[in-house]
């Protein structure tokens, strides 16, 4: 049973956080606009705009914004500034007695994908992944009004235009994934669910090619694909290629991967680090249907 | 951006024993290690085989070990994967699996050095059948992609392999890394000393050795070639990665407890390291690593001439060993090898330890 922040309302409180990268506040200004339009009060933690090297703090200073953020009852979401690299680095120190009892949305992508598979594995929470504060620069597009729609409650329903290396079915299971080389990260550690029934969905930048496919064998080497509900590909984008080339695509690498397998998958979903990313309540029930002519993601709140 | 492969290129009771010395960690819970036979050590005459599980080798670079493995006294048998090309891979995954299996599975090959690493070892592992190689196992010799075979062999077999310096990088000239390969397949026991590092702790430790490249223990994680490191040894080195990189690689370890029950922690060459656009890190690599197993108290002792540089000195893999670090120098032996008449000489570090500091016969 998985337990279910509430939605928020018109006055509601956000916090922002950087637990991971460090922020300038000037880059989260468009996002506190949209938030403010949208009827959201906004809070900004002590490690927005604050800078240790590439972090946005140190490790205790992250953590106790987070944790701050967590405990504080007049805050009802926590949106991730950005991610980079950092979040693995506090998880394990973080108290979760006041979140459990006053639970919030946690929101973000990329690095906060050890947040959203720690909350399900561990504490059976459901959290969002979704477009970080970077991404409010671009407007209130369809993919930053979908923040809206999922922090407020609303159904979420993605259609997709078929690809052809879809494979056709339906699945119905908790939603789960996020960034491919977090997941891989996170396999062996407490933090990572066992994604038996579940809807996977990963995406990833900027890895080699082999890599990509190296951290696919190991998901399916440690039981992560075989048991799968379905599985959703997003953008694999920005890959990069050894001297000798690997002679495949990513999508090529993927699809080489789960042959043996017969769940539906759903390539060239708009979850990404570009701007076609869309959010998506991990850890609730959802329903994937892979048709002929397109592919359907849907999610009650 | 260097990889693997390509910076190949350019570069030419068995378990533990409880100990109450100060300093020493000991191990109570260790479950009996899993042992299998070792394999018999090579006599002049006999087979080796060369063969490419992950990247190619050309005929010329195989010719070159030949030479070489003949100057030692050992006829070579060459398998079909040298000078295969299939992409990235020295052949498809079945035909790299099924040419490192008829080397497995020739009663005449005593060991099989493997031709180079890459990537690729991990896709063709699980085609492998390992029933000959368990009733009769041979030295399995190789590094960086050829620690997924480390792993899977350890981890399911406990039979003891050799992370060394592979065929495609022999060359002509025998150095320090050939002789410590010659030297340890004729049975030659194990004996390094190396000069203490600033990072380093002292101690005393003594378990089953244990690694090879992180990225590849680390994409091991959680499967069925998962290294147990449970009071062993861990030996870890890896080439072109970024310090966030090796930092995640490590925390993943580290919170999957992997760190935490060592007899001792070597580290050997972290090179190439890429740089990082934002300067994620500016503490060192070598604090870095540190920063992982400072909460415990098993000896750490970094600059182990091993890994993506000269020399890559032979490590084996599953057996025992002891291992001291004191303030001067760090010193890994086989427990039962050590001579100190006949100090072993390598590189610009080497240095003859004085008998006192050797770790005592427990």
């Amino acid at each position: 049973m998985i337990h279910i922040p509430p939605y928020l309302l018109k006055g509601d409180t956000i916090g922002l956080i950087c637990p991971a990268g460090f922020m300038a506040i000037e880059k989260t200004e468009a996002c506190q606009n949209i938030l403010k339009k949208w009827g959201f009060k906004v809070q900004l933690g002590k490690t927005v705009g604050n800078q240790y090297h590439y972090f946005s703090g140190k490790d205790v200073d992250r953590l106790a914004d987070l944790q701050d953020m967590l405990d504080n009852p007049s805050i009802n979401a926590i949106l991730c500034a950005r991610g980079g690299y950092g979040t693995s680095r506090i998880i394990d120190q973080v108290n979760w007695k006041a979140f459990q009892k006053h639970p919030k949305w946690i929101i973000g992508y990329s690095d906060v994908t050890v947040l959203h598979c720690h909350l399900y594995q561990k504490l059976k929470f459901a959290s969002i992944h979704a477009p970080m504060a970077g991404a409010f620069t671009d407007g209130e597009n369809k993919y930053i009004l979908s923040v809206k729609k999922a922090i407020t409650g609303k159904s979420l329903s993605y259609n997709i235009e078929n690809h052809p290396f879809n494979r056709t079915g339906e699945a119905i299971g908790p939603l789960l994934g996020g960034n491919l080389s977090l997941l891989a990260h996170l396999t062996g550690t407490p933090s990572m669910p066992s994604l038996k029934g579940a809807i996977l969905f990963m995406e990833d930048i900027g890895e080699y090619l082999y890599n990509i496919d190296r951290m696919l064998l190991q998901l399916d080497r440690a039981g992560k694909l075989k048991d799968l509900a379905g599985l959703i590909i997003g953008g694999f984008t920005d890959n990069k290629d050894t001297v000798t080339p690997i002679g495949k695509t990513a999508y090529e690498l993927i699809a080489d991967r789960i042959s043996g397998y017969d769940f539906p998958v759903a390539f060239d979903f708009p979850v990404s680090h570009e701007t076609n990313n869309v959010a998506l309540r991990t850890g609730m029930h959802h329903t994937l249907k892979v048709g002929k002519k397109q592919a359907i993601l849907t999610g009650e709140p | 951006m260097m990889q693997r492969r390509s910076f190949l290129q350019r570069l030419g009771p068995l378990g533990i024993s409880l100990a109450a010395a100060p300093g020493l960690v000991a191990f109570t819970n260790e479950p009996a290690a899993k042992r299998g036979p070792n394999p018999p050590y090579l006599k002049p005459g006999d087979y080796i085989g060369i063969t490419c599980p992950a990247g190619t080798i050309d005929q010329k670079e195989a010719r070159y070990a030949e030479v070489m493995l003949g100057r030692w006294g050992y006829k070579t048998k060459l398998g079909q994967t040298i000078g295969k090309n299939w992409n990235q891979f020295a052949g498809t995954d079945e035909e790299r699996a099924a040419d490192f299996q008829r080397l497995l599975d020739d009663p005449m090959v005593k060991a099989i050095l493997f031709g180079r690493g890459g990537y690729g070892t991990m896709r063709m592992m699980d085609l492998v059948n390992w029933d000959m190689f368990k009733k009769n196992p041979k030295w399995l010799v190789g590094y960086s992609d050829i620690t997924a075979f480390h792993c899977h062999v350890n981890r399911n077999f406990g039979i003891p392999t050799i992370h060394a310096r592979m065929a495609g990088s022999f060359g002509t000239m025998e150095d320090e890394s050939e002789i410590s390969l010659r030297d340890t397949l004729s049975g030659k026991p194990q004996v390094y000393h190396w000069k203490a590092q600033p990072l380093n702790r002292q101690g005393m430790g003594e378990g089953i050795l244990v690694g090879g490249n992180l990225s590849l223990i680390y994409a091991m994680q959680a499967g069925p070639s998962e290294l147990d490191t449970t009071g062993k040894i861990l030996f870890i080195e890896d080439v072109s990665e970024y310090k966030y990189t090796v930092d995640r690689m490590l925390m993943n370890l580290k919170r999957s407890g992997k760190l935490s029950k060592l007899a001792g922690l070597i580290i050997g060459g972290f090179t190439a390291i890429k740089e990082e656009e934002e300067g994620f890190f500016t503490i060192s690599m070598n604090e870095i690593i540190f920063e992982k197993v400072r909460e415990y108290g098993f000896p750490v002792a970094f600059g182990f001439p091993a890994g993506h540089q000269r020399p890559n000195l032979a490590l084996k893999f599953g057996m025992p060993f002891k291992f001291n670090v004191t303030e001067a120098d760090c010193v890994l032996a086989e427990p039962e090898g050590f001579n100190p008449l006949m100090p072993i000489n390598f590189g610009h570090d080497t240095i003859t330890v004085p008998i006192d500091s050797l770790p005592p016969r427990l």
